[in-house]
């Protein structure tokens, strides 16, 4: 019962973190279920993949009552993250536990690096990426019928076969790592396509349900989702998510995204410690 | 500039099924883990694997592996019905184009069910 109890609260811990931080939870889960729970990697990564729709679903029902996510740009790119999702989850059950384990320690150093960087200073200004409102330079932009179908009351959507593609590797990674792919999708959606950043946050997290559950799938016909690991885990990253995104506003977290850097690099040096044991 | 009435209302529904899907997986799964840490079982030990012939069993008899399998099923399934949701949205509203890529999503969501259960 113990064991059950402190893997609610390690669930608490990084729904509550992951919503104040702005991190998917597998990013944080992963490393607590396979270094403090000692779950082998690839199991890991199952729960989290359940761990994440359940969070995603959550907010993603509250980003399309509110109208901030354009469902019709996430229906297109989830096509693509779940081709992505697809493969990573096939792909996930050939490679071993060791290359997994190193492939998650490289993903903790790049969203410890993303963490230090100072925020955009347009983050909350609804403003996309460069001729985000489709005017000035248009040679790179593709004016598809597609991209314009996508698009939404003020930006026009660029370059949609990029973001495809970029669509693609993102759902691989989600799948192989057990995260949403928010990392990849949001900077691919807001950079490359010109998708005003709170627009491509909430797009992404429609998408993640999608993404996550095409290879959540693949991971419970292959026999990776073991509910007894899985269910107070979900129960505490629902519960801490919801608690996060209420005191979210109210929390500085400028000294909180210094500290879980810290905590991101050292957590990668386990990972590759695990990467170069586990057999 | 807000979107098109037919829109919002396609974005409730969707929203709607989220909703629904979640607090009912959440439901599913909080009341396994009750019954899993009652029953002094702990999320280390060797859990049962999915058996949907059993599972109606398993809920009756108040097994916590069947709580929480039910609940899986139904986290993994709220997004393909989200995507049905809006398929059925787009075809009423003749967007022909949008409801290709919904079913194409929902193709490759079954293609992930046919090769994972295959490859098992």
């Amino acid at each position: 019962m113990e064991i059950g109890l402190l893997l609610i609260a390690g669930g608490i811990a990084t729904g509550l973190f992951g919503s104040l931080l702005g991190l998917g939870g597998g990013v944080l889960l992963v490393p607590l279920l396979t270094l403090g729970f000692d779950l082998p990697v690839r199991e890991a990564i199952g729960v989290s993949l359940v761990c994440v729709i359940i969070t995603s679903a959550a907010s993603a029902s509250v980003f399309l009552d509110r109208g901030m996510a354009n469902l019709r740009l996430g229906m297109v790119l989830e096509l693509f993250t779940a081709i992505g999702a697809l493969i990573g989850g096939l792909v996930a059950f050939l490679l071993d536990e060791r290359f997994l384990a190193g492939l998650f320690a490289l993903l903790l150093v790049y969203t410890a690096a993303t963490m230090l960087r100072p925020r955009d200073a347009s983050a909350g200004d609804g403003v996309g990426g460069p001729d985000a409102d489709g005017r000035g330079d248009v040679a790179g932009t593709v004016r598809s019928r597609i991209g314009e179908a996508v698009s939404g009351a003020g930006y026009l959507v660029r370059q949609p076969v990029p973001g495809a593609i970029g669509g693609v590797g993102g759902g691989i990674l989600s799948a192989l790592l057990g995260i949403g792919g928010g990392l990849i999708m949001v900077p691919v959606m807001h950079l490359l396509m010109g998708v005003p950043l709170r627009v491509a946050t909430a797009t992404s997290n429609v998408m993640i349900g999608v993404t996550a559950s095409t290879s959540a799938l693949v991971y419970l016909l292959k026999g990776g989702i073991d509910p007894y690991a899985t269910g107070p885990a979900a129960v505490g990253v629902f519960v801490g998510a919801a608690v996060g995104s209420r005191v979210v506003h109210r929390v500085d977290t400028r000294l909180l995204r210094l500290l879980f850097a810290a905590v991101l690099a050292y957590t990668a040096i386990l990972m590759v410690q695990r990467a170069l044991v586990v057999q | 500039m807000t979107a098109p009435v037919g829109r919002r209302s396609l974005e409730a529904r969707v929203s709607l099924v989220l909703k629904v899907g979640t607090y009912a997986a959440m439901a599913l799964v909080g009341l396994g883990v009750a019954l899993m840490l009652a029953s002094g079982r702990s999320p280390l030990d060797v859990a049962p694997v999915l058996d949907p012939g059993s599972l109606a069993a398993d809920l009756a008899a108040l097994r916590p592996s069947g709580f929480l399998w039910l609940g899986i099923l139904i986290v993994l399934a709220t997004p393909p019905l989200r995507v049905a949701t809006a398929l059925s949205g787009y075809l009423r509203a003749g967007e022909r184009q949008m409801a290709v890529v919904a079913l194409l999503i929902l193709a490759v969501i079954a293609l992930g069910v046919v090769v994972g259960t295959s490859g098992s």
